[in-house]
């Protein structure tokens, strides 16, 4: 199927549907971190971060940590650590190409969400990676991003979607697990994905 | 991530600014009932609703069984929280306290010279109002860099002459070794700050008269050079589990990666928290909390089994 089967709308169309967005809504977009804004970052233990190439394919990708590992410098200015990951560093090649990037911010328990845009580098300062070390272990990279653009996005979505709600965990059971997937895209056994399920478990105690 | 198991769940019942950098934190029971009893010197373990843990000195009266007092001081971009401390925490939080521990405690002594520089004062004001209850022979020198620097100045004035404070913008710096050079033998010294004040104490301790010791206590690891890390074995004989502890990880990851019950605080030597005895095996201790080569109890934070050796653990 392609997306070209559906009907295709343009801005006129979607508004039409839509209607304007109301001012309260537009009135709440700052281009600083106020002190509200710090707060929910302080007590924020992960983000997705979205980022796009020179052509501007997007890719989006989650990073978590101790909360308030989306530390603020100032009211304009952010870090986030890169920590052990796969090393494939998608973001971080697309910020060396195009630099523009969204991060979308959670705290457990809170349904309304932190959106942060602005454009970002990527840095090896010594100094301030070592302030972001954790148990022990002190980054090689960090993404710095100049806030262009901040609110707090509604929580009808995370409402809706039952995020927080302890007896939706029940839905992870009904899902393949990492290995299993890992070994069904690559055409292995089955027992090759319990395999994999145990070396990342394993793998899963080292995260710095 | 770190986890509550053994800690006390607290009530900031008061943050006090003591100077433009410094703020103390007095905690309690939610229900105001008395708190684990401690003596000067002893430290407590302190967990942030972040998840964030640090050591701190209590610094408050032992007699007030059921408060816990703390300073904490803000570090422009700090790694264990004292950001977190000075920018969001409320009176009315909750945060999480292990049972205060002593490694740095008041021993018998025919005189005291206590010495603090900074933050240090911490755990120096605790033992010199001790010292001041029980009639001993002591003296204190708080040393800051500023006047509005130091912390407690009304507590201190309250313990009398033989308390001073030296504020080395007015004073020059204060010569520890004119000051070492004037005591009495048999005078213990106790001393705690920044790794350049306890290092030029440390250089200084064999000038010591006869009977005279000095005890340190330390907020960062005494900086030392180790041989690279090697691969080695160490085996948890209560828990019937041998790990291989490769040179990229602490023995104490390799321990809890394989399951062994024994928890880590400060991962850098200092504070004491993830002592382990041994039952066998040559240890060469990285900690700065080990003054005795062959001492029998590891901190697996950072220390390993010496070279070719493999190591059996009590635990």
């Amino acid at each position: 199927m392609l997306s070209s089967d559906f009907r295709v709308l343009g801005l006129e169309d979607i508004r039409a549907t839509l209607g304007e967005p109301e001012g309260p809504s537009m009135q709440k977009i700052t281009d600083r971190l106020d002190e509200n804004c710090l707060r929910f970052l302080a007590h924020s233990p992960f983000a997705t971060l979205a980022t796009a190439d020179a052509e501007g394919r997007c890719d989006s990708s989650p990073r978590g940590d101790y909360p308030g590992f989306v530390r603020a410098l100032d009211d304009r200015t952010i870090v986030i650590p890169d920590r052990l990951g796969n090393k494939i560093a998608d973001s971080m090649r697309n910020i060396a190409d195009n630099g523009h990037a969204a991060l979308l911010c959670f705290v457990p328990g809170m349904i309304e969400t932190l959106r942060i845009n602005g454009r970002a580098v990527v840095t090896d300062d010594p100094t301030l990676l070592r302030a972001l070390e954790q148990d022990h272990s002190v980054p090689d990279l960090a993404i710095v991003v100049h806030v262009e653009q901040v609110y707090l996005h509604c929580g009808r979505a995370l409402l809706r979607g039952g995020l927080w709600d302890a007896d939706m965990q029940d839905l992870a059971t009904q899902v393949p697990t990492s290995g299993q997937i890992w070994a069904s895209t690559s055409g292995w056994d089955t027992a090759v994905g319990d395999v994999i399920d145990d070396a990342m478990s394993g793998a899963y105690r080292a995260l710095y | 991530m770190r986890t509550r198991e053994g800690l006390m769940p607290l009530v900031v019942r008061e943050i006090t600014r003591q100077t433009p950098d410094i703020v103390s934190i007095r905690m309690q029971n939610a229900d105001g009932s008395p708190l684990p009893a401690w003596q000067p010197g002893a430290h407590v373990d302190l967990q942030l609703i972040t998840r964030h843990e640090r050591q701190y000195s209590l610094c408050g009266d032992p007699a007030d069984v059921a408060s816990y007092r703390v300073a904490v001081r803000r570090e422009e971009l700090s790694r264990g929280g004292s950001h977190y401390i000075h920018a969001f925490l409320r009176e009315g939080a909750t945060v999480w306290v292990r049972p205060p521990r002593n490694l740095f405690e008041l021993g018998e002594a025919r005189a005291y010279l206590l010495l603090a520089a900074g933050i240090g004062v911490t755990p120096i004001l605790a033992m010199a109002r001790h010292l001041a209850s029980v009639d001993a022979e002591w003296r204190m020198i708080v040393a800051a860099r500023t006047r509005d620097g130091v912390a407690f100045a009304d507590e201190i004035g309250a313990l009398g002459e033989r308390a001073t404070v030296h504020v080395s913008a007015e004073e020059g710096r204060l010569d520890l070794s004119t000051l070492l050079g004037t005591i009495a033998p048999g005078t213990d010294v106790y001393a705690c700050g920044p790794a350049a004040f306890t290092d030029a104490l440390h250089a200084l301790a064999p000038t010591l008269p006869e009977g005279s010791g000095i005890h340190l206590e330390r907020f960062v690891p005494r900086a030392r050079e180790f041989s690279p890390n090697e691969a080695f074995t160490a085996t948890a004989a209560r828990s019937g589990v041998t790990v291989d502890v490769p040179p990229t990880r602490s023995l104490l990851e390799s321990l809890q990666g394989a399951g062994v019950a024994v928890s880590g605080s400060c991962l850098r030597g200092v504070c004491g928290s993830c002592a382990v005895p041994v039952l066998a095996g040559a240890v060469e201790h990285r900690d700065s909390l080990t003054t005795d080569d062959d001492a029998r109890v590891i901190y697996p934070c950072v220390s390993r089994a010496r070279s070719g050796e493999a190591l059996v653990l009590d635990v």
